[in-house]
């Protein structure tokens, strides 16, 4: 979302307009949504904090400040509620099978082979993203798929710049790791 | 490593987006449109409310500041004339 285009929203949000809140929901609840479901790795929670973030913004949209940028203030209180969460109840690694309903149908257009690559190619890395521990698992997310800048995610993570960049850099290894343990089993049963 | 970091990028920013089930979206949609409704509902009492206190406190706080401003001058006048 362009900048003046949200500096508008947020606006319009902080005057109570139902339809701000409409063009925020559905712009904002998808990236959202994802973000929770790959974090905590089950729909039922995601689904929860999705419904508890919306509301924090209906109940504080009136005190935002005129700048506030709404992307990164919505993943902050995602975050932020999931951390709460996370501090109530350990999340089960094993629940990462249940993302596989989770994983999309294929794309008009594409070829069988290209769909199962894809597809193939998808399931490993969310299988690999799940696998990273926590703290690497949301900087990763939050830069490499919903593509906030390491200085943006820093102050999202209430963490410094540099400490993001490290943090992103092990993240990398990490994934690059988990990616090729989780390929290799079916690479070998394949050979 | 089989796949090189950029090709691990390139598949984050393709991964798929998911969303909620859409009867749970509407339902949460439904929620904040009525929590909204009733914060506007509160913010116009709020207003009203301080709109009526505004019309009775106004007058008396002016009132007030201005007898003290001429106890003040008075008595000041007095101690200059003894």
């Amino acid at each position: 979302m362009e900048r003046e285009i949200e500096l508008r929203l947020v606006a319009r949000l902080k005057a109570g307009e139902a339809a701000a809140f409409e063009t925020a929901y559905d712009a904002f609840r998808p990236r959202l949504y994802s973000f929770l479901v790959r974090m905590s790795c089950r729909r039922d929670v995601a689904e929860d904090l999705l419904e508890e973030t919306w509301l924090r913004l209906v109940a504080r949209a009136r005190d935002l400040d005129d700048d506030t940028c709404l992307g990164a203030w919505l993943f902050t209180v995602a975050r932020n509620l999931f951390t709460s969460w996370c501090r109530h109840r350990a999340v089960d690694e094993e629940r990462i099978a249940d993302l596989t309903p989770a994983w999309p149908a294929a794309v008009a257009g594409e070829t069988p082979f290209e769909a199962a690559a894809r597809t193939e190619t998808e399931r490993r890395l969310e299988v690999a993203l799940a696998r990273l521990p926590l703290h690497d698992r949301e900087v990763m997310l939050l830069v490499g798929v919903e593509g906030f800048t390491p200085s943006e995610a820093a102050a999202l993570l209430g963490l410094s710049p540099e400490a993001v960049r490290k943090r992103l850099q092990r993240a990398r290894e990490r994934l690059a790791v988990a990616m090729y343990e989780e390929g290799a089993p079916s690479q070998a049963k394949a050979g | 490593m089989r796949e090189t970091w950029d090709s691990f990028e390139a598949g984050l920013r393709g991964l798929h987006t998911h969303d909620a089930d859409p009867g749970r979206v509407e339902r949460i949609r439904a929620r904040c449109l009525a929590a909204l409704a009733l914060e506007r509902q509160r913010e116009r009492a709020r207003r009203s409310r301080f709109t009526a206190w505004r019309i009775w406190l106004e007058p008396a706080v002016a009132c007030g500041l201005s007898a003290l401003y001429l106890v003040a001058a008075f008595s000041s006048s007095l101690a200059l004339l003894r």
